[in-house]
């Protein structure tokens, strides 16, 4: 006979969230639309706008989807998981200077995050929206990662706390 | 915040060149100087130019040169009049929107050897593959260059000419060499690429005859003019997205129809070489007319300046 399993007390949605803490693994800025993203030891975020140098900060507009301006936007996050399940589900290679977020992350489920608040490095970020991915990547990289990353192409943050975030930084929940 | 969509890659003109022969060099380069988009050899761009004229180029610097586009445009008087701009009006410092990259040249690891042939101004795509091919350590290619009199672009040219890979055939002073002659006999080791007026495309595709189409490539200057159907029905065309539809007649272009639905679309060559009309379409049989998709590509794809469609309705993911 199987052991029974023990099931949690507690039906909350908090007691499903997994715990967790992640780490800060590239980070990638680019000034315009269609340019190459270049790869940083650290970014700057400041508060309620965005990334210093970044297209997509508030006030730059210079992002391809920036005629669609979006307060939510001010940082983009991306699992570095998904670039390994590209890679072993579909062959695909793809390099965290493809995808056109901001920062790589490992460790962080960034689709259980949306709505809450998480420590990325220094600064604290609200997450706004699940990103979506968008036929532009496909013309930018020449990879047909469309379909691949519906569900897992990233998270939209709000900035709440500024600072410097550097490669290896850790990624933890707000307590 | 930006008002319209961007739609094309900022550049700014850092240097115009006079290059002989009538010919320009224009570098054009991010305002910061940011890398570029990346390209492979002798691909092209469209430049995106005052009065909504769009012309395309072939890039004739090395891949890994990559904060800039060289692009080598000749003053055609004659011409449609995208190259007297480039030549009369632009000024360095003035901003050029340009397309991303497209096309260029395939040089896969398996050819040994590659035979370019060029018509004057037609040596800009092989400029490129040629620095490419140095820089990588394949150096077994020959550089032929046709022009009546001096050829374009001596000072690109004049290291394939100190390393010997340039040969000049001054067609003013000789009688125009025997391309058949210049290409050889057919190898599997060696791949074969053309770039030129017409008249010299027509002769190189006869002088090539008998080689796999794998194994050349060809870039033409201007359109081979469509032939007409006579058959020709009208369909239905569907835009998905933009969830549109109209009746193509017969004769009528597909660029036209969608256009008619003011649907922005970019274009440039109308004539289905330069690829910038690519769409994608999702139900119907299309007749792929253009010059530049492989038949996987057009499983997904097609030029919507020179396609067709068999059935009675055609939807693009437009
Ligand atoms: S406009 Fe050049 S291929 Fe259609």
């Amino acid at each position: 006979m199987l052991d029974t399993v023990q099931q949690p007390t507690t039906s909350s949605h908090e007691s499903v969230v997994p715990s967790w803490t992640g780490v800060v693994r590239h980070l990638h800025l680019t000034p315009r639309a269609f340019l190459p993203m270049r790869s940083m030891p650290e970014i700057v975020l400041i508060a309620g706008k965005g990334i210093e140098g970044d297209r997509y900060m508030i006030g730059r507009e210079q992002g391809f989807y920036s005629h669609k301006p979006e307060e939510g936007r001010q940082v983009t996050l991306f699992e570095d998981e998904t670039l390994v399940a590209l890679k072993r589900d579909h062959n695909i290679d793809l390099g965290p200077e493809e995808h056109r977020r901001n920062v790589t992350v490992a460790g962080v489920p960034l689709t259980h995050l949306v709505g809450r608040r998480f420590w990325l490095g220094e600064t604290l970020l609200e997450a706004t929206r699940l990103s979506i991915p968008c036929r532009h990547i496909e013309e930018i990289t020449g990879k047909a990662i469309f379909d691949p990353l519906i569900n897992r192409s990233g998270l939209n943050c709000r900035i709440l706390q500024g600072g410097i975030v550097r490669v290896g930084d850790a990624v933890r929940n707000d307590a | 915040m930006s008002a319209a969509p961007i739609t094309t890659v900022k550049t700014v003109v850092e240097t115009i060149e006079d290059s002989g022969a009538g010919v320009k060099l224009f570098s054009l380069v991010d305002p910061d100087h940011w890398e570029l988009p990346p390209f492979r050899p002798g691909a092209h761009i469209d430049l995106h130019l005052p009065g909504g004229l769009v012309r395309t180029y072939s890039l004739c610097n090395d891949p890994a040169d990559d904060c800039r586009y060289l692009v080598a445009v000749k003053r055609e008087g004659c011409g449609r009049g995208g190259s007297v701009k480039l030549h009369d009006e632009i000024r360095v410092g003035d901003s050029i929107g340009v397309s991303l990259p497209r096309g260029g040249l395939d040089l896969p690891d398996d050819i040994e050897r590659f035979i370019f042939v060029a018509g004057g101004i037609g040596v800009t795509p092989f400029l490129s593959a040629a620095a490419f091919l140095k820089r990588t350590g394949r150096a077994d290619f020959a550089l032929h260059v046709l022009s009546r009199g001096e050829p374009p672009l001596r000072r690109l040219l004049a290291p394939l000419a100190a390393s010997g890979h340039l040969v000049l055939h001054d067609t003013a002073a000789r009688a125009r060499p025997e391309l058949a002659k210049i290409i050889g006999r057919q190898q599997c080791h060696i791949g074969l690429g053309c770039c030129g007026p017409e008249s010299m495309i027509d002769d190189f595709e006869h002088a090539a005859g008998d080689w796999p189409a794998g194994r050349i490539h060809i870039e033409r200057f201007v359109p081979p003019p469509l032939p007409v159907d006579p058959n020709a029905k009208p369909y239905t065309l569907v835009l998905a997205r933009s969830r549109l539809e109209t009746r193509v007649a017969p004769g009528q272009t597909m660029l036209s129809a969608i256009q008619s639905l003011n649907v922005d679309i970019p274009a440039s060559c109308c004539g289905g070489i330069c690829g910038s009309c690519k769409v994608n379409w999702l139900e119907g049989a299309p007749v792929h007319r253009d010059r530049v998709l492989s038949p996987a590509e057009r499983a997904r794809s097609l030029m919507v300046c020179v396609a067709g469609s068999a059935d009675d309705r055609l939807v693009l993911d437009l």
